[in-house]
């Protein structure tokens, strides 16, 4: 067990210095940094300047080093616009960003096993449907056009809800639901079928016969079998919903991660974009080894490997 | 499994959305003339004045600063919030012209290059040091030596002495025309005690200046907060609290006003101020930006030996293109035609007529030119870097090939565009914009006409560039209205650019407050402004 | 992008009925078809998107450039302004939207397409690299798959497409590349069963050559699951064309795109709400398609949950 983390923890590693590299390499692929990070309408002469200060013009291979060296200890130079080392400022940003995914992740859990619970415990009726529909929208619908048009209604219209910010709990409602929705349209999808498939086992028609009570037993198998997948999707989700929150937290202003990235685009601050880029890919990564020893409390076999 | 349910739920939630979105009531679709000039905010009665600060603003910016100090500000909504804490020696009033503020007056040597301020001896910074010429003196040292966004604002003086606690002396290397107007955009007063203990970083953390209003705190990309200075110097003023609040997404901004969660939204554009045009509690304001788009014709490169070096044919192209038919279908009418390169509202703008749309008077001359068929002619427009302007370089294109002349346009991706407009190799008709912040038009035309000197300019005439160079070093301000008026008239006898117009740009105000007044360039300052609760 | 199908993949990884013929099983999956309402809507709907794509000179009433400021804003035909010369109503420029959004079809599918081509060409080869030569080079290569997989993969997405720039070539192949981890993963997982299945030892041993057995036996076999996943996948990818559209990403902006479509309704929702409506309904409607469409091959490639759906 402890060599199979081991492992896991090497490859986490291993990955991350291929996401340096990446980074490190994706903003000269198209040649010249300089101009790339300068504003459109710089003179050549202060692209000179920038490239002399960036150190742009030293050789390939020295500049990675350079690149290289700081990011292991989190220096990923000065971000452009704010001209203050990049990082913290990220940093900075999480709890946002953290709290606004969670709220998604709990509204898609809490909405979505009972909803797909329910669907699958009587498949053709009115909550099934309502279940099959959430499980195709939420794959359907582009969250970021979902967003305007919940801000025009709830906010506008409704004034149920503040339509952009963090200030009170009330704020975290519509962009969580926005980004939730998809993950929440799996785990229905997730639940639903799994509820349905346990219905077919030989055990629970002995269930049956015994005289339990089906509900009881339904839900008691479903949530075990569920339990892993679920646990893998909010691993796996929890990567899709920084990606998300770059619409999410840009049209709601909400002050995260997402929202940084979106603007440190526009202004081409691309030590920015690096630092932001290796910094979720760490907190991913690092989420990705709390569900493998969760799995392993879960799911006894995976200590020995046995699960890819 | 009903799969028919299925479908007829999903078409029901469908038709949903759509309804949702359509029966929404929509606003009265712009009453003509919206924004007819109401460049004052909602019924400047001013209200009674309260006892002491009350009430909070909410003001809503597009982006995030990326400082508070201004020397370091990237850009205007930046720059303008910091201002909020702080005073600069010299103030534009509501007129534009420059006036006292922490100097009492000044006085200007004969050859232009020496200034004499006398200080005000009542201010003290929000932290309780007094304002005296050793602030100034290192607010200066400290912004010119360092490596700030804008030091070369600071950089325009040679030096800046203490003559007594009140008085200073700053001396330019030559006379420097616009050295005041740098000063009140750009020099703000800072503490030299406060700063030399918290340092660059402590500084930019809390900011401390003697403006009418102080710092609270800054949550990165949540929110400024400002608090009122009541022993401000021009007197308390009358908010007692402002929160600035960055919202990228404009359709969120005009989302935030309308359900009032905030009191102020700029940058709004036609579509959305029109938008909220009929809503009870919010007003629509509109001022020109101080940018001019053009059409730039060339005579340095690409477009030697074209038809265009005549200026009959330059004037005919002017005369040849509705510009009011394009900004009411493109703009919804909110853009004003330019009538040259100096915009409305910078010193010496003549307020001449525009060119007009006069497709007869255009063929004479280009039949006058020797060109009774028309030609054809290279024109590229950048792609994505300003709003519509696509749009409006395909309709030049068309009403071009009314008279004749058969427009070949390329739009280009705007990174590429602009390094082929550095290199001066767009074909000889190409499209852009040029802004000034510094409240003339002198940048944007030596910027624009400075011939090979100059990265954006692909024009060149010896006329113009003799009177810039008089301009340049003209210092006194009704001298050099004048010679701005000269030009005006130079440039459209013999126009270097197809005049397009000044974009417009909206905010939109709560009725709830009161003295709102924002200028061009985005500047404005809140000390008069109060809510009513 | 892998993230809608990613927890269902192991339906994916399924079992066929090797001993039908290809006919045979056309057939089948027909009748299966016919009785699956859901998957005759999904591919109901990709069939008018393919159509829609192909033939968009054919059936747009109007050229999607053409403007007519004066008819700008026009509201759909239904609304009490409209009028059935512009179905879907006009937009700012006065553009009419119907014709845009038939356009917009070929954006989407060829970003769809190709993407998913290029995803899938990539990640069969390192899949079954990976599952041909096993042991350690293959744990290890599907370790480092799975992690990539987890990836906040939209903001990679959007910080390369932010330095190469607007073009349908650059999307399609950021698509293309960050994709084909999944396509892997799926290729290397068949490659294994078919390999541990024992048929291919017994072929070779009965003297088959590697061309004959790849084509007999390995790609009818990848074939299935793989068609799943280009669904999906293909599905995905059209959703995120249009969200790199939304942030000014994707295809330049005088291309009629849904996502530009989108990006540039947006300004307009409260007072002409149908050009926002329009590109969003048909990303809507496109990709409801193809995940009917896909849950659809899914069950028809899986056995297992079949047997659960009765």
């Amino acid at each position: 067990m402890h060599r199979y983390f081991l492992s896991r923890v090497l490859q986490s590693v291993l990955l991350l210095l291929g996401v340096v590299v990446l980074v490190f390499f994706m903003v000269r692929i198209t040649g010249d940094p300089a101009s790339l990070m300068m504003p459109r309408n710089a003179t050549p002469e202060q692209i000179e300047a920038f490239r002399e200060a960036m150190g742009f013009n030293r050789p390939l291979i020295v500049q990675f080093w350079d690149f290289f060296t700081h990011a292991l200890v989190g220096d990923f130079g000065n971000s452009l616009h704010f001209k203050s080392p990049a990082l913290p400022l990220v940093i900075e940003r999480l709890p946002a960003t953290l709290e606004l995914a969670t709220a998604a992740m709990l509204m898609a859990i809490l909405i979505g096993v009972p909803l797909g619970l329910l669907g699958g415990f009587s498949p053709g009726s009115v909550l099934d449907s309502l279940a099959r529909l959430v499980g195709l929208l939420g794959q359907s619908i582009p969250n970021f056009w979902l967003a305007l048009i919940m801000i025009l209604v709830f906010a506008v219209r409704l004034g149920w809800f503040p339509s952009f910010g963090r200030d009170e709990w009330k704020s975290v409602v519509l962009p969580a639901f926005a980004l939730g929705l998809a993950t929440m349209g799996q785990i229905v999808r997730l639940t639903r079928s799994s509820t349905l498939e346990i219905r077919s086992e030989d055990f629970i028609r002995t269930a049956h016969s015994k005289g339990l009570l089906p509900r009881t037993i339904y839900t008691k198998h479903v949530l075990r079998n569920v339990a892993i997948p679920l646990v893998s999707i909010i691993g796996v989700q929890f990567g899709y919903m920084l990606g998300g929150s770059i619409y999410i937290e840009f049209i709601f202003a909400w002050p995260g991660i997402g929202q940084l990235l979106e603007q440190a685009i526009g202004w081409r601050d691309f030590p920015m974009v690096q630092a932001i880029a290796v910094f979720t890919s760490v907190a991913v990564l690092a989420l990705n080894l709390l569900t493998d020893a969760a799995y392993m409390i879960i799911d006894p076999r995976i200590r020995y490997g046995i699960r890819e | 499994m009903k799969r028919t349910t299925l479908l007829l739920s999903l078409l029901l939630a469908a038709s949903l959305l759509v309804l949702v979105a359509c029966a929404a009531p929509a606003a009265p679709a712009a009453p003509a003339a919206p924004a007819e000039a109401p460049t004052e905010a909602p019924a400047a009665t001013e209200a009674p004045a309260p006892a002491g600060p009350s009430g909070t603003l909410v003001r809503a910016i597009s982006t995030f600063p990326n400082s508070l100090d201004v020397p370091q500000t990237a850009e205007r909504q930046a720059s303008t919030t910091a201002w909020q804490m702080f005073d600069s020696l010299v103030w534009f009033d509501d007129d534009g012209t420059i006036v006292p503020s922490l100097a009492e007056s000044w006085e200007v040597s004969e050859d232009g290059t020496e200034y004499i301020f006398h200080l005000r001896k009542d201010v003290k910074f929000h932290n309780g040091e007094p304002f005296n010429a050793d602030s100034v003196v290192f607010s200066w040292q400290r912004a010119a030596q360092g490596n700030f966004e804008y030091s070369t604002h600071w950089q325009r003086a040679d030096s800046v002495e203490k003559i007594d606690d009140y008085t200073v002396r700053i001396t330019t290397p030559e006379p420097d025309a616009l050295f005041l107007s740098i000063m009140a955009d750009n020099w703000a007063m800072i503490p030299p005690g406060y700063f030399n203990e918290v340092g660059q970083e402590g500084f930019e953390a809390h900011p401390v200046g003697t403006g009418a209003f102080k710092f609270v705190e800054w949550v990165k990309g949540d929110h400024i907060t400002m608090e009122a200075n009541p022993d401000y110097w021009r007197g308390a003023p009358k908010l007692e609290k402002v929160i600035f609040r960055p919202i990228p997404e404009s359709a969120t901004r005009v989302a935030a006003v309308q359900t009032g969660e905030v009191d102020i939204a700029t940058r709004l554009s036609a579509e959305e101020a029109a938008t909220l045009e009929g809503l009870e509690h919010v007003q629509v304001i509109s001022y020109p930006l101080t940018r001019i788009f053009y059409v730039a014709f060339n005579n340095l490169t690409t477009g030697v030996g074209q038809p265009t070096e005549d200026k009959r044919v330059r004037i005919a192209m002017n005369l040849a293109v509705d510009m009011d038919a394009i900004i009411d279908a493109i703009f919804d009418g909110h853009a004003k035609a330019a009538n040259g390169m100096v915009a409305s509202g910078e010193l010496g703008y003549d307020g001449a007529p525009p060119f007009g749309y006069d497709p007869e008077r255009a063929k004479e001359l280009l039949a006058e030119a020797g060109y009774p068929d028309g030609f054809d002619m290279g024109m590229a427009c950048p792609a994505g870097a300003y709003t519509h302007f696509e749009e409006v370089c395909e309709a030049i294109a068309g009403y071009l090939g009314d008279v004749g002349i058969n427009i070949d346009l390329q739009i280009m991706e705007s990174g590429q565009y602009w390094d082929l407009e550095a290199q001066k190799q767009l074909p000889p008709l190409f499209g852009d914009s040029w802004s000034s912040a510094v409240g003339e038009a002198y940048p944007r035309l030596i910027g624009s006409l400075g011939g090979m000197d100059f990265t954006y300019s692909a024009w060149y005439d010896e006329n113009i560039a003799a009177m810039l160079e008089k301009i340049k070093v003209t210092v006194d301000q009704q001298k050099r209205a004048e010679l701005y008026r000269e030009l005006q008239a130079y440039m459209r006898e013999d126009p270097p650019f197809i005049y397009l117009y000044e974009p417009v740009t909206f905010e939109a105000v709560n009725t709830r407050v009161k003295g709102y007044r924002p200028r061009s360039a985005e500047t404005y300052f809140l000390f008069n402004v109060s809510v009513e609760e | 992008m892998a993230f809608e199908s990613r927890p269902f993949e192991h339906d994916v990884d399924t079992l066929l009925d090797i001993e039908k013929t290809p006919l045979q099983r056309l057939a089948y999956y027909g009748r299966f078809l016919w009785r699956d309402r859901g998957g005759m809507i999904g591919m109901f709907i990709f069939l008018t998107v393919v159509v829609a794509a192909l033939f968009s000179p054919q059936l747009s009433p109007y050229d999607p450039l053409d403007q007519r400021l004066r008819d700008s804003k026009l509201p759909p035909a239904w609304a009490a302004d409209g009028t059935w010369d512009h179905p879907l109503g006009t937009d700012n420029l006065g553009r009419d939207i119907l014709s845009r959004i038939i356009y917009g079809s070929r954006v989407s599918l060829t970003v769809g397409f190709f993407g998913v081509l290029i995803a899938a060409t990539l990640g069969m080869l390192i899949g079954s690299i990976a599952g041909y030569i096993g042991g350690r080079v293959d744990s290890a290569i599907m370790s480092i798959i799975n992690l990539i997989l987890s990836l906040p993969y939209l903001l990679f997405v959007v910080f390369i497409a932010a330095i190469l720039g607007r073009s349908l070539l650059n999307v399609i192949l950021i698509f293309g590349i960050t994709d084909s981890p999944i396509f892997a993963r799926v290729t290397r997982g068949e490659v294994l069963r078919i390999r541990r299945s024992g048929y291919v030892e017994s072929a070779i041993s009965a003297g088959a050559r590697w061309p004959h057995i790849i084509v007999d036996h390995i790609i009818p076999n990848l074939i299935g699951p793989l068609i799943t996943l280009a669904t999906f996948e293909m599905s995905a990818m059209i959703f995120y064309e249009a969200g790199l559209g939304f942030l000014g990403l994707s295809v330049p902006p005088s291309v009629p795109s849904w996502g530009n479509m989108l990006a540039n309704g947006r300004k307009y929702l409260t007072n002409a709400p149908w050009i926002a409506a329009a590109p969003g309904l048909a990303i809507m409607y496109t990709s409801l398609g193809m995940n009917l469409l896909g849950d659809w091959l899914r069950d028809v490639l899986d056995p297992r949950l079949r047997r659960a759906r009765r």
